[in-house]
């Protein structure tokens, strides 16, 4: 009996339950009352006390089925985690095992390759030792597949002859659905803390682990990234320096980024308040909003393909020779690109949110329009805006595809925006896929790199968010 | 702020005189920067649309020549070749095992030959022989005659015949042109095929399903658990520091950088879990995290905006808490959940670096068949693509961008349709 079909049984099972608890359920409700079901429901101070129903029939009915599914589907999935370990014991209580080399690794190559014939996923041995071990693997399998289905449906079974032995008419079923329903409830919201704490704990794991190989001085402030000369044998010092990718980044990312970014974005949101008519505006705000929604692997083939030659020839042809066709400004400038509709949303929304009276008081005055947005609203809407460009450098150093493909992974520490320099980003994906094993410094560092990303971008969202709400509160 | 008058002019009473030519000079002045800041915010504006029309328009011109490709039309003079097929034999479900025993490759190699010219063989791709074995399956009776058939030309010769390709290639293409052998058709196989190294038999369609296969498993995951947490906080979660923390924690998720959600993939799902390596599974389960977040806070706002006059009537004729949430005020979020989920599953799809890490970057040659097999989705295959040195990638890469970006623009749209169509102010 495969898992799938012992899963849509259980189900199965437990909508006969549903079905007959509710059915239970409505022929007690029936016969609590004095009338026939046919007749119209006496009124209420006519119904007899006692034996009315507390829950509506299909409460009793979820009820049944709660106590059907849920034991023994939790039970199948415990089960099913434990089985490969609990197979390979009974193999290796079989009398073949004593055969068994003794060295770790061809035995599990031995071993897993007999598990795969027994499986059907492989047709024949490489190693003939295999082949002893088939049938072992096949009767273990067997033996433990069907005994774990004979206890899901036990289980399932007993679930549902408790659930209906307490069918009775002032039985609390929907409480105890709706406490069910809430936990569930719990549980759902509880896994974003999960998943947070998932991340900096594997973050946190690996990146000590790195730390005790490489000293996290020598990596947060060394100038030397080579660590394919770690990976070769040359030792872990000065290997991983990691300030030349902390430079890449800010480069790319906060400075030629935010270059773009930040009039454009700005810009573009003060036209769009202040002086687009609301026909232009609702065609203009989609359109940067379109620029938020392209894939970034479009953007990075885009730089890639498009503007990382053409930067490559204008460097050239003024004369900088050593341009490198895969310059910081290329990714810089398309990375700022993509950014436009973030800065320029939320310099929407803290402009908007100035008072109107200002923008009033300003014009009554005789200033013009462009004055009045100058010396009064920028200004007062000067912390949005910051908050909204933090964010945005936050979103930009944390951007991967466009300077994968179009940035360098040369380490240099170089202010030549017509260089090639990496990334933090860059340097992660580069270090994670290729095939080396996992315990290198060379894929710990890449964890240790992403902590260093996560705190950062952290701490910039932070920031950011206690400068908007902190601006937002001073004109509420 | 204007600048004041000077102190002077305050104290002689002197009415500035607004007619002076002076005055009017700055009038003019001003004014001048009023129009010139005015052109400044229109022009960053078109800039930044002249930019995602720059994008759309290369994409577009590189592309669509992706979608069609040569056909070089051969003669085949199928009983005088050294082949033999039993047509009997064809009638079964095994047809394409007969074939593939029949020598079709010499065939189509000496067809190839005879009716281009020596060398004719390295004209035609070198799969083409696949084409010859549809054909004859498909239609058996043409073993007994001579028939033409258009055969998929090799790479060079399509990058020639998109005049790309290199001398040699545009010289011979020239001389298939003059005989009248070449002709343009629309690429299926692209639709249809997986990846491939040579550039004219790549396709996307194990991409997409790897794609479909991968947001499956992010939907199934997220959006319940999505949904179920918004209601949780919006409806039922007391004021207390876990709830703070919880909220907190989402907030926090929906900016972590999409790469970090890889590494977490990686540690846990991969080498903790051992989970398959490259499955849609683990990539559902990595977008899963990273959209949930997003489903969480579009979700609250929709709960948000159902009055709470009506969680008070229902209250009031005696409905349970969970059987206002789930009778009511989910029925009425619906569509603004619904909306927000669209949104967040169309920036999963176009995710890439979270399955780079968790090494959905292989070179996979069949679609999956299930979620445990390895496989591919389309940014990241857009990505290998684009990494290769060959000259005919370009515009394959380009054609699964643009299939990219428009099913990208299907999903908005239906989200911004479900928007309109269905918000409602209270």
């Amino acid at each position: 009996m495969s898992g799938t079909a012992i899963t849509i049984l259980i189900i199965g099972l437990g909508l006969i339950a549903w079905l007959s608890a509710r059915a239970r359920a409505l022929r007690l409700a029936h016969a609590g009352r004095a009338s026939p079901p046919s007749a119209p429901s006496p009124a209420p101070e006519a119904r007899p006390r006692g034996p009315l129903l507390h829950s509506l029939p299909s409460y009793h009915g979820w009820y049944a089925a709660i106590w059907v599914a849920v034991p023994a589907l939790l039970f199948l999935t415990v089960w099913t985690s434990l089985m490969p370990g609990l197979v390979t014991d009974r193999v290796l209580q079989d009398p073949a095992a004593a055969t068994l080399p003794q060295d770790a690794f061809s035995r599990g190559a031995i071993l897993s390759e007999g598990r795969a014939i027994a499986q059907g996923k492989a047709a024949a041995a490489f190693d003939p030792r295999s082949n002893a071990f088939v049938e072992p693997y096949r009767e273990a399998q067997r033996f433990y597949s069907i005994g774990g289905g004979v206890i899901a449906l036990l289980l399932a079974f007993a679930g549902g002859a408790y659930a209906f032995t307490r069918i009775r008419p002032d039985f609390r079923a929907r409480t105890r659905v709706e406490r069910l329903v809430m936990l569930g409830l719990l549980i759902a919201s509880l896994i974003a803390i999960i998943t947070t704490v998932g991340i900096v704990a594997s973050l946190l794991w690996e990146s000590i682990r790195f730390f005790s190989l490489v000293n996290p001085v020598d990596f947060l402030f060394g100038t030397k990234w080579s660590p394919q000369s770690a990976a070769l044998g040359y030792g872990n010092e000065n290997a991983f320096g990691a300030v030349p990718l902390f430079w890449g980044t800010i480069f790319i990312g906060a400075i030629i980024a935010m270059a773009v970014a930040i009039p454009l974005g700005l810009m573009s949101a003060i036209y769009l308040t202040q002086y687009a008519r609301p026909a232009a505006r609702k065609w203009l705000k989609p359109i940067l909003e379109v620029l938020a929604g392209v894939p970034t692997v479009v953007y990075g083939y885009f730089a890639a393909l498009t503007i990382a030659p053409a930067m490559r020839d204008f460097a050239v042809s003024i004369g900088i020779s050593s341009a490198s066709s895969e310059s910081a400004l290329a990714a810089g400038l398309v990375m700022g690109v993509m950014i436009i509709p973030f800065v320029s949303s939320m310099a929407d929304d803290s402009i908007s949110s100035v008072p109107q009276a200002m923008r009033d008081g300003s014009l009554a005055m005789g200033a013009t329009t462009s004055e009045t947005i100058r010396q009064v609203l920028l200004p007062a809407a000067l912390p949005g805006v910051v908050g909204g460009v933090l964010l945005a450098v936050s979103r930009a150093i944390g951007e991967t595809m466009i300077v994968v493909m179009a940035a360098g992974l040369a380490a240099n520490l170089t202010l030549n925006p017509f260089a090639s320099v990496t990334t933090v980003t860059t340097q992660i994906v580069q270090l994670l896929t290729g095939d080396q094993e996992f315990d290198s410094a060379k894929t710990l560092a890449a964890f240790a790199l992403g902590l260093v990303l996560f705190i950062v971008t952290l701490l910039l969202n932070i920031v950011a968010l206690q400068v908007v709400k902190r601006y937002r509160e001073a004109y509420e | 702020m204007t600048s004041p008058p000077p102190d002077e002019t305050l104290t002689r009473r002197i009415p500035t005189d607004w007619k002076g030519q002076a005055m009017q000079r700055r009038i003019a002045a001003r004014y001048r920067a009023e129009r010139r800041f005015r052109l400044i915010g229109l022009a960053s504006i078109l800039l930044s649309a002249g930019f995602l029309a720059f994008l759309l328009v290369s994409m577009l011109g590189n592309g669509l020549s992706g979608f069609t490709r040569t056909e070089i039309a051969v003669k085949f003079d199928f009983p005088r070749a050294p082949m033999v097929v039993d047509p009997a034999m064809l009638e079964g479900g095994n047809a394409d095992q007969v074939l593939a025993g029949a020598n079709l490759p010499v065939v189509t190699a000496q067809a190839a030959n005879a009716a281009l010219g020596e060398g004719g063989d390295a004209l035609i791709s070198s799969n083409a022989w696949l084409t010859v074995r549809d054909a004859i399956r498909d239609d058996p009776s043409i073993l007994q005659r001579e028939a033409v058939l258009s055969l998929p030309a090799s790479a060079d010769i399509d990058l020639a015949a998109k005049s790309q390709g290199t001398a040699q290639a545009e010289a011979a293409y020239a001389r298939l042109k003059q005989g009248g052998h070449v002709s343009r058709a629309i690429n299926m196989p692209f639709l249809t095929a997986s990846d491939a190294t040579d550039p004219t038999q790549v396709g996307i369609w194990g991409a997409f399903k790897g794609s479909l296969l991968t947001m499956l498993v992010t939907l199934l995951l997220s959006f319940p658990v999505g949904v179920l947490a918004a209601l949780y906080l919006e409806e039922y979660a007391p004021r207390n520091r876990w709830t703070d923390m919880i909220e907190v924690s989402i907030n926090n998720l929906a900016a972590v950088p999409s790469i970090i959600f890889g590494l977490l993939g990686l540690a846990v799902f991969l080498n903790m879990m051992h989970l398959p390596r490259s499955a849609p599974l683990v990539g559902g389960l990595t977008m899963a995290l990273m959209t949930m977040p997003v489903i969480v806070i579009a979700g609250r706002n929709a709960i948000k905006a159902v009055p709470p006059s009506i969680r008070d009537a229902a209250l009031g004729i005696g409905a349970s808490p969970v059987q206002v949430v789930f009778h009511h005020v989910l029925p009425l979020a619906l569509p603004g959940i619904m909306t927000g989920t669209i949104i967040g599953m169309a920036r999963a799809l176009g995710e890439t670096a979270p399955l780079l890490m968790i090494g959905m970057r292989a070179f996979i040659a069949s679609p999956p068949g299930g979620v445990t097999d390895p496989a591919t989705v389309l940014p990241v295959q857009i990505f290998l693509w684009s990494d290769e040195i060959s000259k005919g990638f370009v515009e394959k890469t380009s054609a699964a961008i643009i299939v990219l970006l428009l099913f990208l623009l299907g999903m908005n749209s239906i989200a911004i349709y479900l928007r309109n169509k269905f918000e409602k102010r209270w």
